[in-house]
């Protein structure tokens, strides 16, 4: 029966080790270049972390501009931070809500809405009496050259999720 | 605006905006141990109130790097020398210059003091990042910048 058994010569012998750790090798290059490549699909779950529950229910979002401050995470570098951020919520007349950034496009002061008894409907900026009308564009002859950011947003479950500041072109 | 590379290019280019500077002044000592805690305490929220001023009125007001004094030295030798910081802030110029603290011992020297001083009541917090001291700090902080703007 010995001598059915199959013989592997020295030659074969070496191939097949030599094939085993080619490919291993080749293996250990490509599989970082795999996942760098599909990395993006990845990703897209992990990027909606970005918007924050802000602790506002829809149903208490009214017609009037009500100021919600939250923190986010926040890693720069090695410094990691929890800075505030803040927004005005309303709803507009056909029941959309509008989250506005309040930092004013002049020089970064916080804007409030109705902060001077003489402008009535209008955000103001205490600093330099900078204004703008409820929708966040800024009036011609106060210093800002720009309408106030917009919040991006979502509704999850009957709650407020508020995400990055998008700025707007000058008015 | 603070103390930092990007703002003070901003400043630069703003001047005529900037009008205002608050200077922080925060004791340090370390012979008592027994207000070691107090003392700390006192200069992270003291830190934290000072930011939030600044980031409601962030476009007309310079926050000033922070002052140490010794808490038990000679508080006239320091005024002396704060007012030397609020001459040289005075003369870019700024119109405005508040001194923000915590230290009620100041109020006896506030006739000889050249900026205005804003004296706030401390408080002590177990945790100063907790949610209810920062809300008490956000309603103090609303009061303050409406102080500010009385000057205005």
């Amino acid at each position: 029966m010995s001598e059915d058994k199959q013989q592997v010569s020295r030659r074969q012998f070496l191939n097949y080790t030599l094939t085993g750790v080619g490919g291993f090798m080749a293996a250990g290059m490509l599989a970082p270049m795999l996942r760098m490549a599909i990395d993006p699909v990845l990703q897209s779950t992990s990027s909606e972390g970005e918007f924050v529950n802000v602790g506002l229910a829809v149903e208490d979002i009214t017609t009037t501009p009500q100021r919600v401050d939250w923190q986010i995470e926040q890693v720069d570098g090695w410094y990691q931070s929890k800075p505030g951020r803040s927004a005005w919520v309303y709803k507009d007349d056909n029941g959309n809500i509008i989250a506005l950034s309040p930092v004013c496009t002049h020089l970064g002061c916080v804007v409030s809405w109705e902060g001077n008894d003489s402008h009535p409907n209008e955000f103001f900026c205490p600093c330099h009496d900078g204004r703008y009308t409820k929708d966040g564009v800024n009036i011609p002859g106060t210093p800002p050259l720009a309408p106030l950011a917009t919040y991006e947003q979502k509704v999850e479950n009957g709650i407020l999720y508020l995400g990055k500041a998008i700025s707007r072109k000058g008015a | 605006m603070q103390w930092i590379k990007k703002d003070m290019e901003l400043y630069v280019g703003s001047k005529e905006y900037i009008d205002t500077a608050i200077i922080p002044i925060l004791p340090f000592q370390m012979s008592q141990e027994g207000n070691l805690s107090k003392s700390t305490s006192k200069r992270e929220i003291l830190s934290i109130f000072a930011t939030e001023i600044e980031n409601e009125l962030s476009g007309r007001l310079l926050l000033i790097p922070n002052y140490y004094y010794l808490e038990y030295g000679d508080k006239v030798e320091e005024m002396e020398r704060l007012n030397k910081w609020t001459k040289e802030i005075q003369a870019q110029p700024f119109k405005h210059v508040f001194v923000l603290t915590f230290d009620s011992g100041w109020k006896r020297y506030e006739k000889d003091m050249s900026a205005n001083l804003l004296w706030l009541p401390g408080f002590q917090a177990e945790n100063p990042n907790s949610d209810e001291l920062r809300q008490m700090i956000r309603g103090q902080v609303s009061d303050v910048v409406e102080l500010i703007r009385s000057y205005w």
